[in-house]
């Protein structure tokens, strides 16, 4: 007997001779086998064929063998990842649970006596000849949660070196076979998914392989017809999976191109219905340049015309003036604003704008200028009325408050539109400031050394335009882009026991769509609808919110923020106080969403007697009982008529086609503009509409400007790239930073210093330094046993938004991940959330001591620095020429700029000593320790060693891998330390 | 100043403010009583997670037998006296039994939230159902955002355990979060320097920072996030990490603290001179009896040797704080996210149960009696006295100094600190 992974399983050999004796007996004593191709019609491929029907719903191999629903062609016997299964207009759907997979080739063999291995997650059998040679159990039911389980062994079978242990969870079966000269039929079957309970399993595969030894061989290789089988070692396999992995990836893109091409007639009669819309409505006219100056994009010259107009606002104000921007308008937003502004504004008093305090409200005028006397406002913040003071709640002004506001009236009141914030644009970015900014925006890294010099040889005058679409058609911006909607979706999976508002992960959905340039219309079309898996990454899952008590109403004040810029939080529970959602509206909307009625739930109101205990009237009014049925109703009359509906959607009765088409109409202008709002925020800094998810409570800075940009989206077919391009391509984006700026100019005269992203601090940290984003993969239930709806794999992230919440409220060592917390930890201390229970368009940026913290010392940072072997910059530091060329290159990788002559010489001064004499000769070769990894999944996690044995990689996470032997230690650890003074650089936080 | 004009309204101003002296308007002010506020000074949370059995621990009942057929439902241990007449808890608690006099069992705290533990451990974290709009802050980052750190020097939280969004500080932004360390040995993640850097290097790396970070002007945002970075590497000097330094305690102590989770206890206690405001403790070690606190089906064998290493470490933390006369400006709270029936599930064991369970204060300047509230013969249900898991929130606030009225402000949008949650008043008397 040899202890097989899971359960102790019988090896049957077909030569009855121990184990050892074989493998002595094959020390490479015949010649290596030629394995040829066979003249079968499938020419050296492996025909993979997927069952989906045909399966009870029982572990149990069927009696008729299934017919194939779906088939495909790899070049060997090993799969470890399913195409991905593509419904209605190339959403993510859902596989039946349990689905086949059959692998089959013909596959000439020597004669001999061979060796098979095959792998599973489940049952598998796989037959020569039609003759069952080899076969795995279908796995155990869990009872329960699983947690229970308890048994599973903890070690995988070990052959010794070389021998590729198998994945965690994994079932394995090695059999000898005495096989004749020829070619012979192979046939793997394998379960996918099943049944946990009456619940379905993931329907996911774990390495599936059917790997052979042949008579005379060591090794391992897959089985495969081409005679050319991969090697089945650990980087045999890496290179094969990764192969088959790009074409599956290219054929799932053509499913999704299939199946939207049924669709092409709707869509293209909607671009119809657009162009007449934009040729049956006024254009926005492009102002013309003012005299002197230039511009590479139309944005420039509407940025120029108000930028003229605002300094002609700003030019009367006296010296030593009270200053609005400055001293008035901070006061106005945090004690004023809140109440006063927008449709219901308190009292009927807008303090938005000059216009609207001059005119004031049911008490008259709020401002007068020059007289404080008669100024409302003055009367009400200084009053000691308990009924007529202002603010109504919270502390009242102080003297010193009143003070600016008496003041600011008295002279008059100056209230310019925007504050002018430079006299002067800056001058263009230099080149590498300019090939750093917009790569970070674009894919969401830094620049590589080799893009860095081959821009600067450049000589072209058009090397910017086209470096931009280069960057425009590079698939990494789905990478970058995906992290707005991630926020603004409050995408919020959990890999485990979803309860805390989460969503299914249909992060999937959104990476597929910006890959594939969705445009904004349908993309949000197919949001809406909300159709395909929802556990599979489809857009049902955004309509999942786990114990909330009206998930829909949540939904809904997740795209009216969205899509529309109107916030509706506050409606959630009770008509908004200052803004003009009710709670009606709401959950009219949210029963479109649910396509059905909605009733409100108790625990989504407010009780009518704590509302009115205070004794003055309510800040805030329910006009919706709990317990009323709201009928599915679109609230929002005055972006889009519903008759615009019959035009675009086949189904104008579905409540959710009619949604969709109401958002997304071009005659629904607010959609466009929000869009592009969005889109200008994340380029600019600031939206032409401040705050982006809240149009109420902010007035365009450039209003032309923002129905010009919405009507280029429409005009561009909802496209976001054209649009990105006619922003990086203006000379408004390729200012150069003004350092001192403390916030975005809303005027654009230059950018300020901007905190980049988590994500794209991480993500650039690691491809600056080379260093594998080695993680774990994100899931506790490695091995699939647990039902759908209680955990999810995430896969493997090689890029920063692919990690999620790691669910550890249970609070037990053997569910950390501690690789993944590593990395978590960075991101959230940078403001990424991996738990986003609720929708956020803006992240907060502000510095606090963690980020330092954690970039200095942390796990994550302590691989980046340290030069191991895996570091790419412990090649660099072994290849550098010279000091100064290291030193050189260092820069470039991780500033994306030259060092200054200080810079060099300083850092030169600490890498001189040794720089000779740093490599060393004859470096101990690394010991690779063949040691299986451990196997700690959900099913075991209760188990005494798996909390030790994940306690040891939590130890070796914080420790990191070993530096390498390459290097004399001393000279080493100077350049790790010169490495670790530029990661933990400001500059490599702000954008340039 | 042109303060002619204005003269008349800046003396109401005067007069205003003066009558009421910083107290925010609440919406509810008028009609909730004023709240008694105590003197404590530090909590220290620690975190039993799985779900305490309360009938095996803190709320003792008629013994139950597993033996019989069917199971005989009750509790797994004998009860025993304690220092307070009349109040008992079970055999394994002996040592923390001759402190009750410092000790409050809250036994009929209740909830719904039972059938998932991250659920209900968000809820008892938080004190608050979960909402698609707002992502509400844990105790230890309300009570840290309200009070800050006591010395300025250290951060105002920290967790000993694992990380996740229900320790975390929600809406009140990233500043107000944790710091955290998984175990005494590993040190607290951002601030333990990697073994293989020592002072000289460290000093050697700042050197070769330092003029990096003044490539911003003064006053700009990056000179902000250096500022950020100079207090970052502050604390990540001896000042600051030799509390961490439990070698420097009698060994006698720390062998009356006990195992692993004791030694948390006693980091915790040092926190708290050091000037920590809140300190959350996890009881998350190996699993001595296979499922922790969670004693389902054959957690139940072993589940003693949890209780025993609990009453080690608590009984050896309330003698330490007392002794160094900490304990009236210390609130330690003992938390888990639901308790456990008297019967027993079909393995032996115990399922979830969250209509009485029991939470426990000690110290803080409370005005302790052994236990507060009582429930049936079974505990299954409060018969006197109910705490709601606010209420339980608003009494760590109120014994904290925090006005339990108080709104905290998400954005612009003012949020009851506690939803609606009423301090329990014997405790503050």
């Amino acid at each position: 007997m040899i202890c097989l992974r899971n359960k102790p399983v019988a090896i049957r050999l077909s030569v009855m001779a121990p184990l050892a004796a074989i493998l002595t007996a094959w020390g490479g004593m015949m010649p290596p086998l030629e394995l040829k191709a066979t003249p079968d019609p499938m020419m050296g491929a492996v025909q993979a064929e997927i069952c989906e029907q045909g399966l009870a719903d029982k572990d149990a191999w069927p009696e008729v063998s299934p017919r194939a629903t779906e088939s495909f062609q790899i070049p060997a016997f090993g799969l470890d990842t399913l195409p991905q299964k593509y419904v209605d207009d190339g959403v993510r759907g859902t596989r039946p649970s349990p689905s086949l997979l059959r692998l089959k080739a013909t596959v000439t063999l020597p004669a001999g006596n061979h060796r098979f291995l095959i792998r599973s997650r489940s049952a598998a059998r796989l037959s020569m000849d039609g003759k069952v040679i080899a076969e795995t159990p279908f796995p155990p039911k869990n009872g329960g949660d699983g947690s229970q389980a308890g048994s599973e062994i903890l070690t995988p079978l070990d052959l010794g070196k070389g021998y590729r242990f198998a994945p965690a969870g994994e079932y394995e079966k090695i059999e000898d076979v005495a096989i004749e000269a020829g070619a012979h039929a192979f046939t793997f079957e394998v379960f996918v998914g099943g049944r946990e309970g009456n619940k379905p399993r993931r329907v996911e595969l774990g390495e599936t392989v059917v790997a052979l030894s042949s008579e005379g061989q060591a090794g391992w290789e897959l089985l495969s017809p081409s005679g050319k089988g991969a090697s089945y070692s650990d980087a045999g396999w890496e290179a094969y999976r990764s192969q088959v992995e790009s074409t599956l990836a290219q054929r799932n893109a053509s499913t999704r191109a299939a199946l939207r091409e049924k669709q092409a007639e709707i869509w293209k009669k909607r671009r119809d219905v657009a162009a007449q819309w934009l040729a049956s409505t006024p254009e926005t006219k492009v102002p013309a340049l003012p005299e002197g100056l230039t511009a590479t994009s139309p944005i420039d010259h509407f940025l120029a015309a108000k930028l003229l107009e605002i300094k002609a606002q700003n030019s009367h104000s006296a010296p030593n003036a009270v200053d609005f921007f400055r001293d008035v308008r901070p006061l106005l937003e945090s004690r004023c604003l809140d109440c006063h502004r927008g449709n219901k504004a308190k009292g009927g008093l807008q303090l938005d704008t000059l216009a609207n305090a001059l005119r004031g409200g049911d008490s008259g005028p709020a401002i007068v200028p020059g007289q404080t006397e008669t100024s409302e406002v003055i009367h009400r913040i200084t009053t000691n009325d308990a009924d007529e003071i202002m603010p109504p709640k919270g502390k009242p002004l102080t003297t010193e408050e009143s003070a600016i506001l008496t003041h600011w009236i008295q002279e008059g009141a100056s209230w310019p539109e925007l504050p002018l914030v430079r006299e002067e644009v800056t001058p263009p970015v230099e080149d590498l400031a300019f090939l750093r900014r917009v790569t970070l925006d674009t894919i969401g890294l830094i620049p590589t050394v080799d893009e860095a010099r081959s821009f600067l040889a450049d000589a072209s005058s058009d090397k910017r335009a086209r470096l931009i679409d280069r960057l425009l058609g590079d698939d990494r911006w789905a990478d970058h882009w995906i992290s707005l909607w991630l926020d603004v979706l409050a995408e919020n999976p959990n890999i485990l026991n979803p309860t805390l508002n989460n969503t299914g992960p249909f992060r999937w959905w959104l990476q597929e769509a910006l890959l594939d340039d969705l445009p904004m219309d349908r993309m949000v079309t197919q949001l809406l609808l909300q159709r395909g898996g929802d556990r599979e990454g489809g857009p049902a899952g955004f309509g999942q919110a786990s114990q909330n008590d009206s998930p829909f109403a949540a939904k809904g004040t997740v795209i009216s923020a969205a899509f529309l810029g109107v916030d509706m939080k506050c409606a959630r529970c009770h008509d908004s106080p200052s803004g003009s959602a009710k709670q009606e509206q709401l959950f009219q909307l949210g029963a479109l969403l649910a396509s059905k009625p909605l009733e409100v739930p108790k625990t989504s109101s407010v009780d009518p007697v704590k509302l009115h205990a205070g004794g003055r009237k309510p800040l805030i009014e329910v006009t919706l009982m709990p317990g009323t049925t709201v009928q599915p109703e679109w609230p929002f009359q005055e972006f889009a008529d519903p008759s615009v509906v019959a035009s675009l959607t086949a189904h104008p009765g579905d409540h959710r086609e009619r949604l969709a088409a109401l958002i997304t109409a071009p005659q629904n202008e607010r959609f466009a503009q929000v869009i592009a709002n969005r889109i200008w925020q994340r380029l600019m800094g600031r939206g032409i509409v401040d705050p982006v998810d809240n149009w109420e409570k902010g007035t365009p800075s450039h209003p032309e400007l923002l129905r010009w940009l919405g009507r280029e989206l429409v005009r561009n077919g909802y496209q976001v790239k054209p649009l990105a391009r006619l922003i990086l391509t203006s000379q408004a984006y390729q200012r150069s930073v003004d350092p001192t700026l403390r916030q975005t100019d809303p005027l654009h005269t230059a950018p300020e210093p901007r905190r980049l992203s988590a994500e794209q601090v991480v993500d650039s940290l690691f491809a600056a330094t080379g260093k594998p984003f080695r993680v774990e993969p994100v899931c506790l239930d490695l091995n699939g046993r647990r039902d759908t709806g209680n955990s999810l794999d995430l896969g493997r992230p090689h890029r920063s938004w692919m990690l999620a919440s790691l669910s550890n409220e249970r609070d037990r060592p053997s569910l950390m991940l501690p690789r993944l917390q590593a990395v978590a930890d960075v991101l959230s201390a940078l403001g990424w959330r991996g738990s986003r229970q609720d929708p956020l368009s803006v992240r907060d940026l502000a510095p606090n001591a963690l980020q330092p913290a954690i970039l200095a010392n942390g796990s994550m940072s302590g691989w980046l620095t340290r030069l191991s072997d895996d570091n790419g910059l412990t090649e660099l530091a072994l290849k550098a020429p010279t000091v100064d060329d290291l030193i050189d290159s260092l820069y470039l990788r991780l500033l994306t700029r030259q060092p200054s002559e200080a810079e060099k010489e300083r850092t030169s001064g600490y890498l001189r000593e040794g720089f000779d004499t740093r490599k060393v000769e004859h470096p101990p070769k690394p010991e690779v320790p063949h040691v299986a990894p451990a196997f700690v999944t959900w099913t075991n996690h209760l188990l005494p060693q798996s909390n030790t044995a994940k306690e040891k990689l939590a130890e070796a996470a914080r420790k990191g891998d070993p530096p390498t032997t390459k290097l004399e230690p001393d000279w080493r650890q100077r350049c790790e330390d010169v490495i670790w003074a530029l990661i933990n650089s400001p500059e490599m936080l702000y954008r340039p | 100043m042109k303060p002619s004009l204005a003269r008349r309204h800046f003396l109401k101003m005067a007069l205003a403010a003066g009558a009421l002296p910083g107290a925010p308007r609440s919406l509810r002010a008028a009609a909730l009583p004023p709240a008694r506020l105590g003197k404590a000074e530090h909590c220290i949370f620690i975190w039993l997670g799985g779900g305490m059995a309360q009938v095996d621990t803190f709320d003792p009942k008629t013994m139950g037998n597993t033996k019989a057929k069917p199971f005989l439902a009750g509790s797994y241990y004998q009860a025993i006296d304690t220092s307070v007449p009349g109040i008992k808890v079970t055999e394994h608690l002996a040592r923390t039994a001759r402190l009750m006099e410092h000790v409050t069992v809250v036994r009929t705290v209740n909830h719904r939230v039972v059938d998932e533990h991250a659920f209900a451990t968000n809820l008892v974290h938080t004190g608050r159902m979960i909402s698609g709009n707002v992502v509400y802050p844990s105790i230890g980052s309300i009570v840290a955002q309200q009070r800050g750190a006591a010395n300025p020097e250290v951060p105002a939280y920290m967790l000993i355990g694992l990380p996740n969004v229900s320790r975390g500080p929600g809406f009140l932004g990233a500043q107000h979060g944790f710091v955290y360390l998984v175990d005494t040995n590993s040190g607290p993640a951002g601030f333990t320097r990697p073994e293989d850097v020592g002072p000289d290097r460290a000093a050697r790396r700042l050197s070769l920072l330092e003029p990096l970070q003044n490539r911003f002007p003064a006053d700009s945002i990056p000179s902000d996030y250096r500022a950020a970075q100079t207090e970052a590497l502050r604390l990540a000097g001896p000042d600051f990490m030799r509390h961490f330094q439990l070698g420097t305690e009698p060994g006698s102590l720390r062998q009356r603290y006990g195992g692993e989770f004791g030694q948390r206890c006693l980091l915790a206690r040092r926190l708290v001179q050091s000037g920590v405001r809140f300190i959350e403790v996890s009881h998350n070690l190996n699993f001595i009896n296979g499922t922790g606190w969670d004693t389902h089906n054959a957690g139940q064998l072993q589940q003693h040797v949890l209780i025993k290493e609990l009453d080690t470490a608590l009984s050896a933390l309330i003698e330490d704080l007392e002794k160094q006369r900490l304990l009236d400006k210390t609130l330690v709270v003992v938390a888990t996210e639901f308790g456990r029936p008297a019967a027993f599930d079909s393995g032996g064991g115990r399922g979830h149960q969250g209509t009485a369970f029991s939470l426990v204060l000690a110290g803080g300047g409370l005005k302790h009696s052994g236990a507060y509230g009582v429930t049936d013969e079974l505990s299954k249900t409060a018969l006197e006295n109910p705490v709601s898991i606010p209420d339980f929130h608003a009494t760590i606030h109120a014994a904290m100094g925090i006005d339990p009225h108080t709104e905290l402000l998400d954005g612009s949008r003012p949020v009851p600190i506690t939803d609606g949650g009423v301090p329990i008043a014997s405790l503050l008397a």
